[in-house]
């Protein structure tokens, strides 16, 4: 068994959790009766083989990279933070809601709409967290169902007070060209470089700075950290608004980058996708390469359907597998180097102030 | 009684039996020590099982079976990962209820595209149609034969846990691990057991769901029902004979949810759909967490 790899062991648990997932992944489209490799060239080449199809995969790339954020910096702190969707629906909400309705020069309702749909994702963690720390409930429970909730309010506010009435389905009016986010070179969003910038500014902030220091100290040991000076509480709920508000902010810029208005099932699943890319992705700039590998994985779908006849759901497997498969490797490598004696001290966090 | 009155009851049974197996499952599992977040997966899988098994056979009660074993099968895995290796019980139950959910859509894209019709037989919906216009016994007659398994379930549980020799290891596993395992209990294996049998249990619920509440699949069909179930373990401080009266009373938010919007009361009808949600929110509010069995969540090793 392999003892001891070090600093590279994560990416190489994540490159066969990789492997292994598109294994299975080739063998359902066997199962639906296809040719598994046909299928799975299909999905990197419609993801990948020319500039619409790479500028489609980065806008999943910047949705994707940031609910994946979402996850992470929560978790380091030990929470799970799995009401995403809800964020970016609150977040999306909030930037349309500014971009139709606020009047000043369109740099400055974008910025104002950006800075909404932060404070919109931090609002939607609120309850969950003031029923954890308050009332000491479970957030797995609590975040699913701010999930349901503010999709639900969604669809209130979409074909209800912001409907456009001149739709026949439940959606917004689209917000003005003036405020949307630019194109920067080569047809590439500013959004796709907000997402890598949230991104390092996270990587950043976790290594270099106090609050990175103590959320992963609480992280690993909460009664530890909590003995050391730390106020645990206080760095979690730091921690889970950062996140929600990132979410939030991944729907605003899906907003004023690529889809420009809110409507009955205009998002997809980017929260829960996150989950899987924030779990694998280990720090934010780990993230990015999952986000990416998951955003291909979605833009690509269409054209294995097309190519293949294998349904494109068959990636949403992606959004559990993979997960599964990585924790599983890491507690057997774990196990092992515990029952073999190596390396049970290797881990220590030392917490100054 | 009103006929409004009658039909929202029944509306509130029916939408709480599937909460009512979840919820079983949950509890089970909990009280052994290991956390089911799994559940919403397991449902999912076992309302998809259910529904396209009883559609090929055109027989429920099999498909009801493949229904609790598909569950039980997915509980083997689960327990291959939180108890064997063992890794983060959140993280796995989160990755089952994803993979669950993939996997489900996955397969009824195909189904959708091998023409099948997915509509199942209507006979789990009432025990007994022929009687439903007598008065009181027509209403108890109106009842899906799974409510009927359900109370019992709830009653046999009680019974299990509380007043039996083997309930009482199983609840010392959850309480202390490491005493139950000085005690001599094998822990390990007890635990896969009880988590073969709460995803039996939870895939039964998804059954419930699948041919007595909706007699159709769709994508992510249990919209958090997995979740309700489990906010409802938490507010009945994990006992079946009040986890059944939770589930009651979450199956009727999720009656008058429904009941509501069709009436068309002002509000926008999506409002209504949102409260079985707020409600769950509520009650965990209102209740907290409680101490639940003193080990659960924790991985167990040996030695």
């Amino acid at each position: 068994m392999v003892v001891a790899m070090g600093r590279w062991q994560p990416l190489f648990i994540g490159g066969v959790t990789l492997i292994l997932s598109l294994i299975v992944m080739g063998l359902c489209a066997l199962v639906a009766g296809a040719n598994p490799v046909t299928a799975i060239v299909a999905i990197f080449e419609g993801a990948l083989k020319g500039r619409y199809e790479v500028l489609a995969t980065l806008a999943e790339f910047s949705a994707i990279s940031l609910t994946g954020l979402a996850v992470l910096i929560p978790l380091r702190t030990g929470f799970f933070n799995i009401g995403g969707q809800g964020q970016v629906e609150l977040g999306a909400l909030a930037a349309v809601v500014i971009g139709l309705f606020v009047t000043a020069p369109g740099w400055i309702v974008m910025i104002i709409a950006l800075l909404g749909s932060l404070v919109a994702g931090a609002l939607a963690a609120v309850v969950p967290l003031f029923l954890r720390v308050q009332r000491g409930a479970s957030e797995v429970t609590t975040t699913i169902m701010m999930n349901f909730t503010c999709v639900l309010f969604m669809y209130v506010m979409v074909t209800g007070p912001l409907k456009d009435p001149k739709a026949f389905y439940g959606t917004t009016k689209l917000v003005s060209t003036a405020v949307r986010l630019p194109t920067l070179f080569e047809g590439i969003n500013a959004g796709v470089l907000i997402a890598l910038g949230v991104a390092v500014l996270m990587y950043l902030v976790g290594r270099y700075t106090v609050f990175g220091l103590q959320s992963t100290a609480v992280g690993c040991n909460r009664s530890a950290a909590l003995a050391g000076g730390i106020k645990v509480d206080r760095v979690m709920v730091t921690a889970v608004l950062i996140g929600a508000a990132i979410a939030g902010l991944a729907g605003g810029v899906q907003i004023l980058a690529f889809s420009f208005r809110v409507a009955e099932g205009w998002s997809k699943s980017w929260g829960f996708q996150g989950i899987a890319v924030g779990f694998m992705g280990g720090n934010p700039l780990g993230v990015l390469v999952v986000a990416f590998i998951f955003a291909i994985l979605e833009t690509g779908s269409r054209n294995m359907q097309a190519m293949t006849g294998v349904p494109a759901a068959l990636v949403s497997l992606f959004q559990g597998l993979p997960v599964l498969i990585y924790v599983g490797l890491q507690a057997a490598i774990r196990i092992s180097r515990w029952k073999t004696g190596a390396g049970r001290s290797r881990r220590r966090v030392v917490v100054t102030r | 009684m009103s006929s409004w009155i009658v039909s929202f009851l029944l509306a509130t049974m029916r939408d709480a039996v599937p909460l009512i197996f979840a919820a079983l499952g949950i509890l089970l599992a909990e009280r052994a020590g290991v956390l089911n977040i799994g559940v919403e997966g397991q449902m999912l899988a076992g309302a998809l099982t259910a529904v396209v098994i009883a559609v090929l056979t055109q027989n429920v009660w099999i498909a009801v079976v493949a229904a609790s074993i598909t569950g039980a099968v997915i509980g083997v895995i689960q327990s291959f990962f939180t108890v064997y290796l063992p890794a983060d019980q959140i993280v796995v139950g989160i990755a089952i209820n994803g993979t669950c959910l993939g996997l489900t859509s996955f397969i009824y894209k195909i189904t959708i595209d091998k023409g099948m019709q997915l509509i199942a037989p209507g006979t789990l919906q009432s025990i007994a149609p022929g009687l439903k216009d007598v008065p009181v016994i027509g209403f108890f007659a109106s009842w899906s034969p799974l409510a009927y398994i359900a109370i019992v379930a709830v009653v046999l549980m009680y019974l299990f846990l509380f007043r039996t020799g083997p309930g009482l290891l199983l609840r010392s596993a959850g309480e202390s691990a490491h005493a139950a395992h000085a005690a001599g209990l094998n822990v390990t294996l007890l635990r896969t057991i009880v988590l073969c049998a709460a995803g039996s249990l939870c895939g039964l619920g998804g059954a419930a769901l699948g041919l007595a509440v909706v007699r159709s699949f769709t994508d992510n069909l249990t919209m958090g029902r997995g979740f309700i179930a489990l906010a409802a373990v938490y507010f009945a401080r994990w006992n079946p004979l009040l986890a059944f009266g939770a589930c009651l009373l979450f199956g009727a938010g999720e009656a008058l949810a429904f009941r509501a919007q069709a009436a068309g009361v002002g509000l926008n009808p999506y409002y209504y759909l949102m409260l079985p949600y707020v409600m769950t929110l509520i009650a965990v509010g209102l209740f907290g967490k409680g101490r639940g069995p003193r080990d659960a969540g924790k991985p167990y090793l040996k030695g």
